[in-house]
């Protein structure tokens, strides 16, 4: 096995300029896969990260009718008694804290103009405490101290489709409880850019409390829990659930992953065009190889010719090709990996930025991740592509006519 | 003696390459006909012959790399028409050994490793294969050259790697396809003459062709062709058999 593997491996380097054309397109596959998917990759991980710390934490708890849920009244199915449920969540392992959250709709309206909303009324001190990150245009954050006026953040869109700004006043009108209209006037604190076109245009945030009096209930919608790190998601939403159910009322977790849709769509996208680009460099490579080892096996005619004549099985012929295309690929598959890398760390220094992907209206870093993952998956695919090149060319050897083969010229 | 070789009224014609829808009544050219021979162990014996006698043909068919149109050959008592493929490439691998005219030398091999790879098709175990590499070397001269490659050896040289490959397995038939067309005349006397003192010293049976009619003299049985047909069958010391 030792001499046969010998055998091979000398074969590999017998025609250099072939065969480093052929690492060269092998690497070249490998490292294109590794630049692509460390990018995508470090894409999944900037729109995750984002995605929670914008304010979607890593799980949330609901009450089990909040899914059915009156869009225009959502206290009637908000959680109870909140406070003991985050009690019970905070006394949890990886748990950073918990924020009662009342995501509810309405129309703001500045006396001449007026807008639907998607409001969200927060424990500033809970979601600072979470680290939820809120970018500010202008002006300053809700402050968590109550009393005075009521304060409000709106989104850039909704501001400049209402032409309101920091300072100015806004009435904001809900449904409370028993379904009757109430309204509230606020004064806007802060103008947010969250980044996304759609939600800005949408977006309002007031304080708890402000939405309790507004719609007239002491529940909450939600409990947003934060944790120390997203890989813990899982492992906590496991430990948290038999605790939820010593509650009367009965309460769902949902991880973030069930309710990022957007993080959802863009990594299904992403992955499609991956694996397309993977299909890719699977046929350039197959069908570039197929040929390359035709050739190798033409020239080498007379010397299979010679060894089939001394009594070598044909199944070694056809193992010996194969064995030839896999050294290939694996060399071509190392070399990618190591240029891949080499190119991904080259580019996380060199600072570069793209546009804004749809939707977003910041540019966006553009850094290559080093998923080991991805190295193996891209490193198998073109050894797999390499020897399944060969079985053409390895058959068609190894099916030659000795006395044919011996007079090649 | 020991019979190694019965060839039985042979023929072998093959197809020409326009084929039969255009020339119906020469659609096949006949390299061998009715050839007839017996080869006993031990014997040292030339078939001689023109280019396009039917010599290369003869040898092919006895070495059972090519099968024959009619007649039957039996190699060491194994009647070789009725092989399958895979039987047959293990008659080659354990009975025969080559020696071809282009030496056929493995390019990335050392002398010393393509001597050694009959023995590791035939899966000869690793400490064997070295005594055995090493004793073929050295009956062919080649110690010194064990761990060259075949570019940096003399055509006189690569031959004699190739016989050394083509008698480490100890084989009971060794087959030379005009082994010393490539070589010079002298090289070419010496490569007959340790031949023929393998032949003695090993008991092992020879069977090569030329078209060198120097070299028949140090034959002792020599098989003319021409035109495909044995036209006679010639023994220097115990006279003609045709």
């Amino acid at each position: 096995m030792g001499k046969f593997l010998l055998l091979a491996f000398r074969n590999v380097f017998r025609n250099r300029r072939r065969t480093m054309m052929t690492l060269f397109m092998v690497g070249g596959g490998v490292a294109g896969l590794l630049l692509v998917g460390g990018f995508f990759s470090f894409m999944f991980w900037g729109l995750r990260e984002h995605t929670i710390n914008s304010g979607l934490g890593h799980l949330q708890i609901f009450s089990a009718e909040h899914f059915n849920r009156d869009e225009a009244r959502v206290l009637d199915t908000g959680i109870d008694n909140w406070r003991q449920v985050a009690a019970s969540v905070k006394i949890g392992g990886h748990v950073r804290g918990v924020a009662p959250r009342i995501e509810f709709y309405g129309m703001v309206s500045n006396g001449d103009k007026s807008s639907v909303f998607m409001g969200s009324a927060v424990d500033p001190a809970a979601e600072n405490s979470l680290g939820f990150s809120t970018r500010f245009a202008s002006g300053r954050d809700l402050d968590s101290k109550p009393g005075g006026e009521v304060e409000a953040l709106i989104g850039t869109g909704l501001a400049k489709s209402i032409n309101v700004k920091v300072g100015d006043g806004l009435t904001v009108l809900a449904m409370t409880s028993d379904g009757a209209l109430n309204g509230v006037d606020v004064q806007i604190v802060g103008i947010v850019n969250n980044g996304i076109a759609e939600i800005d245009a949408r977006y309002l945030r007031i304080t708890l409390a402000s939405a309790q009096r507004l719609l007239q209930s002491d529940r909450v919608t939600n409990l947003v829990v934060g944790l120390d790190n997203t890989e813990n998601t899982e492992k906590v939403a496991a430990e948290l659930a038999p605790r939820l159910r010593n509650f009367q009322q009965p309460l769902v977790i949902k991880k973030w992953i069930e309710l990022a849709t957007y993080y959802k769509q863009v990594r299904s996208l992403f992955s499609t065009v991956f694996v397309f680009l993977g299909v890719i460099v699977f046929f350039m490579v197959l069908m570039s190889s197929v040929n390359t080892l035709l050739m190798t096996m033409f020239e080498r005619t007379r010397e299979i010719g010679t060894m089939l004549a001394m009594g070598t099985p044909r199944a070694w012929i056809v193992a010996l090709f194969m064995l030839e295309a896999t050294i290939i690929g694996t060399l071509g598959a190392i070399a990618g990996v190591a240029a891949g890398n080499l190119l991904g760390t080259l580019v996380n220094h060199s600072g570069l930025h793209l546009p804004p992907p749809p939707g977003f209206t910041d540019a966006m870093n553009f850094r290559v991740l080093h998923v080991p993952s991805l190295m193996i998956g891209s490193s198998l695919l073109v050894i797999v592509s390499l020897a399944l090149a060969s079985i053409f060319p390895a058959i068609r050897a190894s099916r030659l006519k000795i006395a044919e083969a011996l007079s090649h010229v | 003696m020991e019979e190694i070789v019965n060839v039985e009224t042979v023929s072998r014609s093959f197809p020409l390459d326009d084929g039969p829808a255009r020339h119906p009544a020469h659609s096949f050219v006949s390299a061998l006909t009715n050839a007839s021979l017996r080869v006993t162990a031990g014997e040292f014996l030339a078939i001689s012959g023109p280019s396009g006698s039917g010599k290369t043909t003869l040898l092919n068919l006895i070495g059972c790399i090519d099968q024959p149109t009619a007649g039957r050959i039996l190699i060491d008592g194994v009647d070789t028409s009725k092989l399958q493929l895979a039987s047959m490439s293990k008659l080659r691998r354990e009975k025969i050994g080559f020696v071809f005219q282009t030496f056929n030398l493995i390019p990335v091999f050392t002398a010393a490793e393509n001597v050694e790879y009959p023995l590791l098709v035939q899966g000869v175990n690793g400490s064997e294969r070295r005594r055995r590499v090493a004793e073929a070397l050295e009956s062919v001269g080649l110690s010194a050259r064990a761990q060259q490659r075949p570019d940096l050896l003399s055509g006189g040289e690569r031959q004699r790697v190739a016989v050394a490959r083509a008698i480490v397995h100890r084989p009971a038939l060794v087959l030379a396809d005009e082994p010393t067309a490539n070589l010079d005349t002298h090289n070419a006397t010496q490569l007959i003459d340790l031949m023929h003192g393998l032949n003695r010293e090993l008991g092992l049976t020879f069977i090569f062709s030329t078209h060198d009619a120097r070299l028949l003299e140090h034959t002792e049985r020599i098989i003319r062709l021409c035109d495909g047909e044995v036209v006679s069958d010639h023994s220097t010391e115990g006279g003609s058999r045709g």
